[in-house]
């Protein structure tokens, strides 16, 4: 506190949040360095750089449709999800009604079940109305699971508009439609995407549902599963690296790009 | 106030809300003229609020009607009425800029956009925003926040606006300039102002009338010179201006004056209207401000007796406290500086006066104490039991003054 008097407790602080870093980070960075090494199993001593591994998945031939796959349905489920929790979330924000915490109760609930559970139920369902073992019955089981968080995030969001704006739209001559359209909707823009984002994440990591309901169409974490199952390979880690570096994209794409577009004029000097 | 000829821009017949439990605003009933700025004035809670949100159409009546020139617009739904609501947080939308702010409600039907572009310029320069229309609402300050508030709301050109404590998130200074700001742009525009405050100074400040509310009733409409002078109820005495009450009897009538018996002894006021009858129990009101502090009071002067309790400083002027021979409170306003303030101990018992012409009469609690109006001059203390004990009728302690003729 005093100067001169040398506090060591910053820079403590930073030794412990680099540590943090590292133990977080440290699996991701051996997985990436190993998808390049020829080492057969993942250890010391490097035995040298090669591009075997990215070889071997792509004539695998399995691998790549399935992230095809998940390209297809997590997007898709988000999407889906996004929008029925929207307006999930702007009624439960605007509205009073009998049930109220019976229906969020509803909405949490395949969070809650063990996806065990819910993968059987959904496999033994969709088997009776014909629409199991395809890409579309995944799409629908993981629209199910992703609007909850989607729905949270965007209900996060829109606790903190303040009920004045809508009543001043009103108040401006605004039907109810064009002040959903004009102030809460921009006002739910960075909910929606967070929710959206949360939703496809969700959806492209979940194995357990989509291993039950998929058939010959699988999705990514089905497919690695399968191969895991026959053989331990470093073909996994040049998957791993591929999917990491798209969530990456995705997530860098979306703060250089989207949000400056959002809020360019907030930042903007006078 | 009286201008039967004229249609009343807004009218307002036994308006009531009841929640459950309780009753917000209980049979309000009013009319103001066109280009008139009325000021609601009352404490948190009172229904001022309520009142407001059920005249700009967010909230609905249980009972009552309310027309805006002429036509019943009880029914009407917020967005179809020519009513504009200004929030106490202004209530902006934080994703538009000013520009864009202020025009929302032009550009809701189809519209030209050369028009719309004209009339939110000529608007940002009515209320000073003309530099900032390019401005997020994040980057404004309060005052402009305010300004945009308003423009928003004027710039659709509604029959009435309806401003919710506009200025209480305001700094004292800037509040000063908004309420002469305000003032100028009502008297531009001549557009009825409906104004709601809990300030009496605000109130007082800008409104031609002023209406004063407390649960849910109105206790009195008037000029605010009016309201400050001649208060009608016990709580417009107590909630406006700083207000002497000195309950009593009433022991003698004539065409001129009342005399009340208090526990100051007895008082004389000069008639205002209807008198009351012998025998009834009244509070009289003085203003802090028209009491003096003197050896002797003037010919004709009410006298006081009192002990002095406290005296404070206050720049211009110095408030005096002091107690009354029953242990009531009284406040005395004294424009005087601090070096012609006399030196006086506190406990010191001195006298304090009053003209009959300051002092003003109100009934004493209300209807329910209308009965007691027919006793007997001297009878028992009414049960209903007033803040303060009441005192058994003194029989001048003091000289009698000279205008109280029995």
């Amino acid at each position: 506190m005093i100067a001169g008097d040398r506090n060591p407790w910053p820079a403590l602080g930073r030794v412990f949040l680099a540590l943090s870093y590292v133990f977080l980070f440290l699996p991701l960075v051996l997985l990436v360095v190993f998808s390049f090494q020829a080492n057969r199993f993942p250890g010391l001593p490097l035995q040298g750089w090669t591009l075997a591994w990215y070889e071997k998945m792509i004539d695998q031939g399995t691998l790549l449709p399935a992230l095809g796959h998940s390209m297809l349905v997590s997007p898709a489920a988000a999407t889906v999800g996004t929008i029925i929790g929207f307006f999930a979330a702007y009624a439960l924000n605007r509205f009073d009604f009998p049930g109220k915490t019976v229906l969020l109760g509803i909405i949490a609930l395949p969070i809650l079940i063990p996806p065990l559970i819910l993968g059987v139920a959904f496999l033994g369902l969709l088997a009776r109305v014909h629409l199991n073992g395809t890409l579309f019955s995944i799409f629908l089981t993981h629209v199910v699971l992703v609007t909850a968080p989607a729905l949270s995030v965007i209900q996060l969001r829109l606790s903190q508009m303040p009920r004045q704006i809508e009543e001043a739209a009103w108040d401006l001559g605004a039907t109810e439609l064009q002040t959903l359209m004009r102030v809460v909707l921009p006002f739910a823009v960075p909910g929606i995407l967070g929710g959206w984002l949360l939703a496809f994440t969700f959806s492209f990591d979940e194995f357990i549902i989509a291993w039950f309901v998929s058939g010959f169409d699988q999705t990514l974490p089905v497919a690695i599963y399968s191969i895991l199952v026959a053989s331990m390979e470093p073909t996994l880690n040049a998957i791993g690296a591929i999917v990491f570096a798209i969530s990456a994209l995705v997530l860098i794409g979306i703060e250089v790009l989207l949000l400056p577009l959002l809020f360019r004029k907030d930042t903007e000097e006078a | 106030m009286t201008e039967a000829s004229d249609q009343p821009d807004l009218e307002l017949l036994s308006v009531t809300k009841r929640f459950k439990g309780f009753t917000a605003v209980d049979e309000v009933s009013l009319k103001v003229r066109r280009g008139e700025f009325v000021a609601i004035m009352g404490p948190s809670g009172c229904g001022k609020t309520t009142l407001l949100r059920i005249l700009a159409g967010l909230e609905t009546m249980t009972t009552g009607q309310l027309r805006i020139r002429g036509r019943d617009v009880s029914d009407v739904p917020v967005n179809l009425r020519s009513t504009r609501l200004v929030w106490q947080n202004y209530a902006l939308f934080p994703h538009l800029d000013v520009f864009e702010n202020i025009a929302f409600g032009l550009t809701l039907k189809p519209h030209d956009k050369a028009v719309v572009s004209g009339r939110v310029k000529a608007m940002a320069d009515l209320v000073g925003m003309r530099d900032f229309l390019d401005r997020r609402i994040g980057q404004l300050s309060g005052g402009q926040k305010q300004r945009v508030a308003l423009a928003r709301a004027l710039v659709t050109e509604p029959e009435i606006l309806l401003l919710d404590e506009p200025l209480s998130a305001l700094d004292a200074h800037l509040r000063l300039r908004m309420q002469g700001e305000l003032r100028r742009i009502q008297q531009a525009l001549g557009v009825t102002f409906i104004y709601v405050t809990h300030n009496q100074i605000e109130a007082f400040s800008m409104a031609d009338r002023v209406v004063v509310m407390n649960a849910g009733r109105i206790e009195q409409v008037d000029t605010p010179e009016r309201i400050y002078t001649f208060p009608k109820t016990h709580f417009v005495a107590r909630f406006v201006g700083a207000n002497n009450l000195f309950e009593g009897r009433v022991s003698a009538v004539d065409e001129r004056h009342t005399a009340v018996a208090c526990g100051h002894g007895t008082v004389t006021v000069t008639n205002r209207g209807a008198t009351p009858a012998v025998g009834e129990t009244v509070t009289v009101v003085v203003q802090a401000d028209r009491m003096r502090r003197a050896a002797a009071g003037g010919p004709g002067e009410n006298t006081v007796p009192v002990t002095l309790k406290g005296r404070e400083f206050a720049g211009s002027q110095n408030i005096y406290l002091f107690d009354g021979l029953d242990g009531t409170e009284i406040k005395l306003v004294a424009q005087e500086s601090m070096g012609s303030a006399a030196v006086m101990a506190v406990n010191a018992s001195m006298t304090v006066h009053f003209s009959p012409e300051d002092a003003s009469i109100i009934g004493y609690a209300g209807p329910a104490a209308a009965p007691a109006a027919d006793a007997p001059a001297q009878a028992p203390a009414a049960v209903s039991a007033p803040p303060v004990q009441a005192p058994p009728p003194v029989q001048a302690p003091t000289p009698e003054p000279a205008g109280a003729a029995p």
